[in-house]
């Protein structure tokens, strides 16, 4: 079946999807209730979507398309407030992070749909250790090539997500040293990482597709796990490298965070994007797992080294007019903070550990911190 | 050199059919998926009609290191009971206590049609209301099941069985008063061993996880320490003539909301707690009076009906208000089935202390206890299965295997 055609949508649009862990209130392991929750959230309207995900541990929500900031960070509010509430009627706790701390793989059901089963069948013990939790932001774009164009000249940037997101330093029960450990079991899929470079999408759909497909490795584009990826049944491109934060107000950051920076490159004042980027960037990306904030980029054009959390707030005085043009400056207040202040959502994790001495008590301060908590 | 033969044979007995039934256990529950408890209790009922020596309620030590077992179960019940779900879901609540107070009317009831005196139709009321926190904290850990039905029936048991204490303390006060006239005694006997008991419980629940939280305890230390805290609590309470399991239960309660968290890998205290189960349901299996069965059998049956019929009555009408499925209420109902250890101890311990009625009641039970000893927990565990509660880690290894 030939790749459908990319439907253009409404450009610097935002569609965010979040990962959420269910776990249980006595000892906060996961708990497999994805049933129950659903079962009892589909009895009222829901204010977004709420579907199944792989195991029974894991919801994904998604907003509607919006335009802003404010109005997304309200849809992100109101269904983080109707889950948590349906959970508490359950005994469910809800939770942002993009681990479980100390989930053991083995133990987590898998959700009775038939491509998940087929999956779990492919994939065997990879698709249980997939019980990680990203945050995905689509960004709709006028055409094809627009959204080719935003995904190679993201390259860049994607350490900047991976660090203000990454919730995910525990891992087995361990400190994996690593601020974003989710990133290491979503590489462990063979058709992780980067998109070729492709800038047309006529290329991209008649000779790569098509060759892909011939090879009987794809069928649809849902086969590729990508840090980026063009969506043509939306007309989005979906950023997929972040971890779920703990809260729903640095997810909607993170979000608008990207709007501004897509809304900047679309100006096409930097140097075009080309295959040499991609020279540093699992470099990069490895940095941005492994040390967050503090880790150190290499600038793909000029080659220069410098700290993720310095490109990030010079990059943030870059978009300073996009932030205002985009009514998005809630959103830039909140990078900065991250960047600059109160650091990513590993560190803060790290400190809870530090305190509890358990990394129950870590799960505890994720539950609390999406039920409206610190930053 | 002189051996004592049946010294020796008696010495002997008690490990060699906890061994026996370990075995047992393992082997029927690989092959027919029969829960591991149910076969302990088979092979209890098979060593109590032998009538192996050295098997007997006489042996003082037993039925204190069952009150340990059981109370160590009841202390993983009570950490599982989270009061704030009650503020957030009053239901459950209600539910529970809605379906104590129709369990006991409708067996007080049932129990008139077999001409039996008031005071011990009072009493297996009582004791029917409860729900056994062995069996089921045994079944759920055993499936390691997760969902609604797991959930409430663990918070439906803890509070069955907190109302089938009460009200029984209660009746053992009423019977003291009208028998020897003595309001003291009978305030001693029941509402003072009440309140001494929930004390007691509550005290330790603030005291353990303060002393845990003082220097960073290691997390199996964790399970130590709370472990011989119940075993203290089981003592003082003998010491005392309080309610071991109560304590216990409300210990576990109290000492969840301090929010020191036992790590996964303790869930059930871990092998020793594997050992003290086994022990309690051979034990509690092995003092049934058989003699008594055939005469029981029919209000047995009787009773379990009325009993089972509240239970699964009440939770359906419940299910959906409360935010559940009818499907998952019926089942939530069936699961609570088993009622034996708890109910069988708690009288037990009334005997000992000296309430006469309690001899009579334990035999005129015994064909109830039987049937629900040795299928309670096959009802409990095909119910979480048919929830889609448990995790089937095997069959999705049979999955992989066929694919690849």
């Amino acid at each position: 079946m030939p790749l459908e055609t990319f439907k253009s949508s409404k450009p610097l649009t935002l569609g965010v999807e979040l990962e959420l862990q269910l776990v249980n209130s006595y000892d906060m392991d996961l708990s497999s209730s994805a049933n129950d929750l659903l079962e009892l959230l589909h009895r009222k309207p829901f204010p977004g979507v709420v579907t199944p995900e792989m195991t029974q541990s894991m919801i994904e929500v998604a907003t509607d398309v919006h335009t802003e900031h404010g109005p997304l960070l309200a849809q992100l509010q109101t269904m983080r407030d109707t889950l948590v509430r349906a959970g508490d009627r359950l005994n469910i706790e809800i939770a942002g992070g993009g681990t479980h701390p100390f989930q053991r793989w083995f133990e987590q059901r898998i959700f009775s749909k038939p491509r998940f089963e087929e999956l779990s069948g492919l994939y065997g013990y990879l698709a249980k250790q997939f019980t990680v939790f990203g945050q995905h932001v689509h960004v709709g774009c006028a055409s094809a090539d627009d959204a080719l164009f935003l995904l190679h000249a993201l390259n860049r940037y994607v350490p900047h997500f991976i660090a203000l997101s990454a919730s995910s330093p525990f891992s087995q029960g361990v400190d994996t040293l690593f601020d974003s450990a989710r990133l290491n079991s979503v590489f462990a899929f063979p058709l992780s990482g980067r998109a070729p470079f492709v800038l047309r999408w006529d290329e991209f759909a008649e000779v790569y597709f098509t060759k892909m497909e011939s090879t009987g490795v794809v069928k649809s584009m849902k086969d590729f796990y990508w840090d980026i990826r063009p969506k043509p049944e939306y007309g989005t491109i979906e950023l997929r490298v972040c971890d779920t934060p703990l809260t729903v107000e640095r997810a909607a950051g993170l979000a608008c965070y990207l709007q501004a920076l897509c809304r900047h490159l679309l100006e096409r004042n930097e140097p075009p994007p080309e295959e040499d980027d991609y020279l540093v960037y699992t470099y990069n990306r490895f940095q941005a797992c492994r040390f967050g904030l503090d880790g150190q980029m290499v600038n793909p054009k000029t080659r220069e080294r410098i700290s993720i959390r310095e490109d990030i707030l010079a990059t943030l005085r870059l978009l300073q007019p996009h932030a205002l043009a985009l009514n998005a400056q809630a959103a830039m207040d909140e990078i900065e903070r991250t960047a600059g202040r109160d650091f990513n959502h590993a560190s803060y994790l790290r400190r809870r550990y530090a305190e509890t001495g358990s990394v129950q008590g870590v799960v505890r301060a994720s539950v609390d911190a999406l039920r409206g908590g610190p930053g | 050199m002189f051996v004592n033969l049946s010294f020796l044979l008696q010495s002997m007995a008690w490990p060699l059919v906890l061994l026996l039934a370990w075995f047992l256990g393992e082997r029927l529950h690989q092959t027919w998926q029969v829960p591991r408890v149910s076969s302990y209790v088979a092979v209890g009922l098979i060593a109590s009609l032998a009538n192996l020596p050295g098997l007997t309620a006489e042996v003082q030590g037993l039925s204190f290191l069952a009150n340990i077992a059981l109370s160590l179960l009841l202390f993983e019940l009570g950490y599982r009971i989270n009061l704030r779900w009650f503020r957030h879901n009053p239901w459950v609540l209600a539910l529970g206590l809605v379906e104590s107070v129709l369990t006991f009317a409708l067996v007080y009831v049932a129990a008139g049609w077999f001409a039996l005196e008031t005071d011990v139709r009072l009493i297996i009321a009582a004791l029917s209301i409860s729900a056994s926190p062995a069996g089921i904290v045994r079944v759920a850990n055993e499936l390691r099941s997760a969902g609604q039905v797991t959930e409430r029936v663990m918070h439906l048991c803890a509070i069955n069985c907190l109302v089938s204490v009460l009200a029984l303390k209660l009746l053992v006060g009423y019977w003291t008063f009208s028998t020897s006239g003595d309001l003291t005694a009978a305030a001693l006997g029941s509402v003072y061993a009440l309140l001494i008991s929930i004390a007691m419980g509550t005290l330790a629940g603030v005291i353990v996880p303060w002393l845990l939280r003082r220097p960073s305890t290691h997390e199996r230390g964790v399970t130590v320490v709370f472990a011989l805290a119940v075993v203290l609590l089981t003592t003082m309470s003998h010491g005392l003539m309080l309610s071991p399991l109560l304590a216990a239960l409300i210990f576990g309660i109290v000492a969840r909301e301090r929010r020191v968290h036992l790590t996964n890998a303790q869930r059930g205290f871990g092998t020793a707690g594997d050992l003290l189960t086994l022990f309690l349901f051979v034990y509690i299996a092995s003092l049934l009076d058989w003699a008594s069965v055939g005469s029981g059998l029919l209000l047995g049956l009787v009773l379990i009906a009325v009993r089972t019929a509240s239970k699964v009555g009440c939770s359906v009408a419940a299910a959906r208000l409360s935010g559940s499925t009818e499907r998952k209420g019926l089942l939530t109902g069936l699961a609570l089935t088993p009622m034996s250890a708890f109910a069988i101890l708690l009288i037990e311990q009334s005997r000992i202390y000296g309430f006469a009625p309690a001899a009579e009641v334990l035999a005129l039970m015994a064909g109830m206890m039987l049937v629900q000893e040795l299928f309670g927990p096959v009802v409990s565990q095909r119910s979480l299965m048919a929830a889609h509660e448990t995790h089937v880690t095997q069959a999705d290894g049979q999955i992989t295997r066929s694919a690849l």
